[in-house]
């Protein structure tokens, strides 16, 4: 539909609204101008540069409405299950079911970025205790409290054990608010003792066969409740038809970012592979709809990378991107800055493994909630960081802490003493609050600096102008590594078309 | 005989000592001259503290971590990585009310022996575990019921070297006009050594040490017949089973245990000692206000700062007064 691909602000984004409704854009319900979204409160989006495509206006709307979709779920009759610290297990269970949606959340720990503060959420977990010393999850807590986001679920279900205790600690704390939770283990993932019968997890991930099968018999629990709650039998039958599905998604986000994050030029803004990333925990609430949300945004993709189409410069410098942000914005400074994400980390990257289905489906989930990177050691996520990151064709890895979080006190010197004995390349480690305005400039100077770096190492003249790329088209080149001194440069152009 | 560290109530100083290893609760101290993983931001000061005691070097066979918060996760794969030392992370479920938790903890201990075994320990009978268990529940016995301590006791034998504390008067101010309080909160760090003191001082006594290492987290006494009969059993049953602690989910029990011990010992104020960056305490803070029947006092540990301390003397003496 248009030929050009460019990340454009939200008022360039009401003219190119209008042009592709002139054209005749074909529109979910949910559809609509992204400006509206501004007039609900969601004013962050004027601060950020989106991409252009009818897939990306798809996308962010479907992000961006999932309350809505949750209010009708619930005035549908469904029963609605909120998964807290659980990324991309229950919700399978939950979506095999057809009166029955599950949520994250935790997810609302973007509210005050999106809507720039202006939620009251975070006075509202002032006001209970839970102050800025805890990662912004804490918005979850003034969510259920004023209910003037999500609906209150009809069933909470929480991991604990190996997760982080920002969750725990305020999950306990709607629990004393009288928010009735299901408790459900995740133990920390060891490696096997010598000799001990050991499971290969999805992800490549070795764990004791004993630690699998007791999150089976955790997973059993949870199942009986959402039975118990949605008033359906969850058999093995709808499971793995579950299951499948969900295989679905990740298999377009396999290739969504095969391709999203090898082909040069960069097909698409790292905002929208962020979110589209996301849509693996819980399916934004709607997993068919996801799975075409996802279909529109690889179509556009391939389209791109065939015609040698891209939003950034094709030697825009390749950066692996550990953790989440808080502040959306701030994958917007990268791009600014020079760089592309070629790869990334976002705590879930079991959500985006397929799971096993030759296998009887609990033991299927049991085995990915295991791999889930955050519940191993850090050694185990940073091996798996190095090694994705080497796949992708890495020249630098950007660690973003999460203010308060409590796993990113130490591990950002785990994880960057590995990728820098391992792989040999720079490594940058800054802190997201959810606003990051006020230190906007220092954030700007540091992925400078590290783009900068790797620049100074190819020993080429780098433009950091994103002015590059718009309008223009480019054909992807392996030119692009040719010189270059980095271990993985090689890499680079792989994937490419 | 190998010294194995540990600073978790959850793990058994008996199943250390039944392996033929002596048990030695670790008390953390900030480390001068060498980088502090403390002193990096988001890092709790005790957690870092205890990562920069043991890679300054201490002298045991061994460190046992355990994973009931998420920092002392990490700080385990920091110190598998910088330190010399065997680590082990046990894993204790934070869920209770299942069958399948408590089993978990009981392989945890399991395999915990197995670690020892491979330290060079030797895998006790079921009449050694015994006899260890009864060994240190008696002292635990004794100890609790003394009513003054001397603070060289601290890693006497009978409690492995645990930090439970007892009030003992340092001051002219008799017993019974030290106003009684509660000491609530994590564990305490080499540091704290004289906060008892700075209590007493100030016209308080602590009645009821509720930190980690304390009393509230001593396991429950072992009943002898069973212990003769199924001694791993029990054992974990006296320490998952009946522990108390904040990090369980739910934690509720840690109210009632609370509640009743305020009730029987006269207390008249909570003292809330929490770490900075500690979200598991911090967060109840404002439940346990809420809930306490008695006035709570808040004071949190930055670790090293010159003016933490004055500022946390100022602190309890207004208390104090405020409860006169």
């Amino acid at each position: 539909m248009n030929p050009s691909a460019q990340r454009i602000t939200l008022d360039q984004w009401d003219q190119r609204y209008a042009e592709l409704h002139a054209r005749g854009l074909c529109e979910p319900t949910y559809g609509g101008p992204l400006r509206r979204h501004v007039r609900e409160g969601d004013v962050r989006l004027l601060k950020l540069r989106m991409d252009n495509s009818a897939a990306a206006l798809r996308l962010w709307n479907f992000l961006l409405s999932e309350e809505d979709r949750l209010h009708r779920a619930r005035a549908e009759g469904k029963k609605i299950i909120g998964t807290m610290k659980d990324l991309g297990t229950v919700p399978v269970m939950a979506y095999s079911l057809d009166n029955a949606v599950a949520f994250y959340p935790d997810g609302a720990w973007w509210l005050p970025c999106v809507m720039e503060d202006r939620t009251g959420l975070l006075p509202i977990a002032d006001s209970l205790g839970i102050d800025e010393s805890f990662c912004p999850v804490r918005a979850m807590l003034g969510a259920f409290v004023s209910e003037a986001h999500f609906p209150i679920p009809d069933m909470l279900t929480c991991s604990v054990g190996a997760t982080c205790d920002d969750v725990a600690a305020i999950a306990q704390r709607l629990a004393g608010l009288g928010f009735p939770i299901l408790w459900w283990e995740v133990p920390h993932r060891r490696r096997p003792d010598p000799g001990e019968p050991s499971v290969e997890l999805p992800g490549g991930f070795l764990a004791p066969a004993s630690q699998v099968a007791f999150v089976r018999s955790e997973l059993d629990r949870v199942r009986e409740a959402i039975e118990a709650c949605a008033g359906q039998r969850l058999t093995d039958e709808r499971l793995s038809a579950g299951i499948a599905q969900a295989n679905r998604v990740r298999r377009l986000l396999d290739e969504l970012r095969r391709l999203g994050y090898g082909a040069s030029p960069c097909p698409l803004p790292v905002l929208e592979m962020l979110i589209a990333e996301m849509l693996a925990i819980h399916f934004c609430s709607d997993r068919e709809e996801t799975i075409r949300v996802l279909e529109d945004l690889l179509t556009e993709v391939k389209r791109r990378a065939s015609a040698g189409i891209g939003v950034l410069a094709p030697d825009a410098v390749r950066v692996f991107w550990v953790n989440p942000v808080a502040d959306l914005r701030v994958m917007n400074l990268l791009e600014d800055a020079g760089g592309r994400v070629c790869g990334s980390e976002y705590m879930f990257c079991h959500a985006l493994d397929a799971i096993p289905e030759d296998l009887p489906p609990m033991e299927a989930l049991a085995r990915m909630a295991l791999a889930d990177p955050m519940v191993g050691s850090p050694a185990d996520r940073a091996e798996r960081i190095c090694r994705d990151a080497q796949r992708f064709g890495a020249e630098a890895v950007v660690i973003s802490r999460i203010p308060g979080a409590s796993h990113c006190g130490l591990e950002g010197t785990i994880i960057g003493d590995a990728v820098r004995a391992g792989l040999g390349l720079p490594v940058a480690e800054i802190e997201v609050p959810p606003i990051s305005d006020s230190i906007e400039p220092a954030l700007r100077t540091r992925l400078e600096a590290l783009i900068e770096t790797v620049v100074d190492a190819r020993g080429t003249t780098f433009k950091s102008s994103n002015e590059n790329c718009r309008g223009t088209t480019f054909k992807s080149s392996n030119e692009n590594c040719s010189g270059t001194t980095f271990k993985s440069s090689n890499e680079n152009c792989r994937g490419t078309t | 005989m190998n010294t194995v560290v540990y600073c978790s109530p959850f793990v058994p100083a008996e199943w250390i000592a039944a392996h033929g290893m002596r048990p030695s609760w670790l008390r953390p101290r900030s480390a001068a001259g060498r980088p502090r993983a403390g002193a990096a931001r988001g890092v709790c000061p005790y957690a870092g503290a205890m990562v920069d005691t043991v890679l300054s070097g201490i002298e045991a066979a061994a460190v046992v971590l355990t994973t009931t918060c998420d920092q002392m996760r990490y700080a385990a794969a920091t110190l598998e990585r910088q330190g010399s030392l065997p680590v082990f992370l046990m894993n204790v479920p934070r869920t209770w009310e299942t069958a399948a938790a408590r089993d978990l903890y009981r392989d945890e201990l399991r395999r915990l022996g197995r670690f020892l075994v491979r330290l060079g320990g030797k895998e006790p009978s079921p009449e050694e575990l015994a006899c260890a268990m009864l060994r240190y529940d008696d002292a635990r016995v004794r100890r609790v019921g003394q009513a003054q301590r001397s603070p060289t006791e601290e890693d006497a034998p009978g409690l492995g070297g645990t930090a439970l504390r007892l009030s003992h008067p340092t001051t002219a101010l008799p017993q019974q006009e030290r106003i009684p309080l509660a000491l609530i909160g994590g564990p305490l760090a080499e540091e704290d050594s004289g906060l008892f003191d700075l209590i007493e001082r100030a016209g308080g006594c602590v009645v009821l040490d509720a930190t980690e290492g304390g009393e509230r987290t001593l396991p429950a006494p072992f009943d002898p017949e069973r212990t003769r009969t199924h001694p791993l059993e029990e054992l974990v049953d006296a320490y998952f089973g009946s522990i108390p602690d904040v990090f369980r989910r739910p934690n509720d029990r840690l109210y009632q245990w609370l509640g009743e011990q305020i009730a029987a010992r006269g207390v008249r104020g909570i003292l809330f000692r929490r770490y900075l960056w500690c979200d598991l305490w911090h967060a109840e803070l404002h439940r346990l206000r809420q809930w306490s029947p008695v006035p709570v006092l808040d004071f949190d540990a930055v670790g090293e700062e010159d003016s933490a301390m004055a500022r946390t003397v100022g602190r309890l003496e207004a208390f104090l007064e405020m409860l006169q």
